[in-house]
């Protein structure tokens, strides 16, 4: 059963913890040292503060989970799907695993596993965020905001939130397609880069919103955090944002049902 | 007769290599049944596809009558395939708990039982990473078996053992197939393991069955005993109809064990001096050997099957 694949799946990746910590805790813990290290610097060294008078701590913790699918933090998912995904092919444990479940059931487990540890991952981003911020702004004293736009912020940090995922779970059903077809995690690291650093460039380069931009997730997922959380007069239309949404949603189907068909077909030789 | 495994017509083909060529067999439910070949024979790759591992080109596997690899079949069997290996930051407790969950048998297994029936029990909270190839086989083992499936396929389950290790798990094996009625598969190079352990026997040569029966049968029924003498033709005149020569200074005895002093007495009271009395048990070596001669490299198998 599924449940009992997710179960399993959770279980080792609990004890995984080189896996857990390189994967989905090292890029926030890094981003909120890094943060910190500037603050240190300029008072401490260059003997200034941060321009500003106010700190808000929610804004912060939107723009990081918002920044959290960039090619960055997209090398450290890589490598925790690249587990996730691809461990079984590197220690050659297949073979373990597969008589006790359906194969769908094993990858479908993997995916959802993802997911959940992504999710995870993304609040520990505003987690850390918000941590880096009270550090700012005890060491500039400025002082701490909250948000314009009061309750409705909460609405645009929970759209930002979902799409964010749904940008990383892209990346990790990408990294469960080229683990199955490569059988190796370097291959599903690598790859994925490759394509994360390729698409955010492209999306970077785009003027016109059109559906072959919107087709580029990085793109798409810009489009539509502009959407939930952007002001009034940049927000872009309805009509392109659900484009946008639907790609994305496709291209999740697409990766995740070929993993899927290809590791369900795939001769298990060696592993 | 119901039947654990059965293969009909099974073709297996890796590019330009055919791992299976046709191979149909029908493995009975009970006992040890021993799987013997050289390597790149098929064993392997029949195992894994009955456990839907890998897909057959043509042909059929079932397993307890259903198509091989499907689910409901695969809940009844337990297997180690080769040599196993583990995620390295999983302990050997740790290994069975997500085995067991796995299954959906997180109520069933008694994985405490099963470490220490395999001789981990002071292991169960050390990486598996860590282990010899040794206890990964008894970790392997333990996998196989604790969640008590009807079948358990064992592919070379003793390699890398110590001696006492060996006869230990020798013993497990026909012990839960005599007691608690596991169907049993081995596959294994070693002829007097297979001889010491298995029922019956199939010999695979270039994926196809090359022969196949009890173990009894094919090894040519009891025991004989072998003595080295001179001179051996001396030997053999006191033995008459009983005796056969085995090279220049040995000789068979076909004999009962209860016979033998009486034997000695005759050949030394003849001026026959023996340096060594062996009893000989059946020939699988022979067997083995005599069942892919039509069709392989002699010396080749042979290297393979020590």
């Amino acid at each position: 059963m599924l449940a009992d694949a997710i179960a399993a799946e959770r279980f080792r990746l609990s004890r995984d913890r080189t896996a857990l910590f390189w994967g989905f805790a090292f890029a926030p813990l890094i981003a909120m040292l890094f943060s910190m290290g500037i603050d240190i610097f300029t008072r401490a060294v260059l003997h200034r503060t941060i321009p500003g008078e106010t700190t808000d701590l929610a804004n912060r913790a939107m723009g990081a989970v918002a920044g959290a699918s960039g090619p960055f933090t997209a090398l450290f998912l890589l490598i925790g799907a690249a587990a996730i995904f691809a461990g079984d092919y590197r220690w050659e444990t297949w073979r373990l695993i597969t008589p006790r479940n359906s194969r769908t059931n094993l990858l479908a487990a993997k995916l959802i596993v993802f997911a959940e540890v992504a999710a995870w991952s993304l609040l520990f981003t505003a987690f850390t965020a918000v941590l880096a911020g009270l550090f700012s702004s005890l060491v500039n004293q400025t002082r701490l905001v909250a948000p314009p736009g009061g309750s409705a912020f909460l609405g645009h940090f929970a759209g930002v939130f979902l799409i964010t995922w749904l940008e990383v779970m892209l990346v990790g059903a990408l990294a469960g397609l080229v683990g199955v077809v490569t059988r190796s995690t370097m291959g599903a690291v690598i790859a994925g880069l490759v394509v994360v650093f390729v698409q955010s460039t492209l999306a970077a380069t785009m003027q016109a919103t059109t559906w072959k931009s919107l087709a580029i997730p990085a793109y798409a997922g810009r489009i539509l955090k502009a959407f939930v959380a952007a002001p009034d007069e940049m927000r872009p239309e309805a009509g392109p944002a659900g484009l946008a949404l639907l790609l994305l949603l496709a291209w999740l189907a697409v990766l995740a049902a070929g993993a899927v068909t290809l590791f369900r077909r795939q001769d298990l030789t060696k592993e | 007769m119901s039947f654990a495994l059965e293969a009909e017509s099974l073709v297996k083909t890796y590019g330009a290599v055919r791992a299976l060529d046709g191979l149909s067999l029908r493995i009975p439910a009970g006992g040890v049944f021993g799987v013997l070949g050289p390597n790149g024979a098929g064993k392997s790759t029949l195992f894994r596809i009955a456990l839907g591992l890998v897909r057959p080109t043509s042909g059929t596997a079932r397993l307890f009558g259903a198509p091989a690899g499907q689910a409901s079949s695969l809940r009844r069997a337990g297997a180690m395939i080769e040599t196993p290996r583990y995620p390295p930051y999983l302990t050997a407790r740790d290994v069975l708990r997500m085995l067991a969950m796995e299954s959906g048998a997180t109520g069933s297994a008694d994985i405490d039982y099963w470490l220490e029936r395999v001789g981990l029990g002071g292991a169960a909270d050390r990486k598996a990473g860590t282990f010899s190839v040794g206890m990964k086989q008894r970790l392997g083992l333990a996998a196989a078996f604790f969640t008590r499936p009807e079948l358990v396929i064992l592919d070379e389950p003793t390699s890398g053992m110590d001696p006492a290790g060996i006869q230990e798990i020798r013993a497990l094996i026909r012990d839960l197939a005599d007691k608690e009625g596991v169907t049993i598969i081995l596959a294994s190079h070693q002829l007097d393991e297979v001889r010491r352990v298995c029922d019956r026997v199939a010999i695979f040569s270039k994926g196809k069955l090359a022969a196949e029966g009890d173990v009894e049968a094919l090894t040519g029924g009891k025991p004989r005993l072998r003595l080295t003498v001179s001179p051996a033709d001396k030997a053999l005149a006191v033995l008459g109809a009983k005796g056969q020569a085995d090279g220049p200074n040995a000789v068979l005895a076909d004999v009962l064990r209860a016979e033998t002093p009486a034997l000695i007495r005759a050949l030394v009271e003849a001026g026959v001096e023996i340096t060594e009395a062996r009893w000989r048990e059946g020939d699988l070596e022979s067997a083995y050997l005599g069942a892919l001669e039509p069709s392989s490299n002699k010396t080749g198998n042979l290297a393979d099957a020590r």
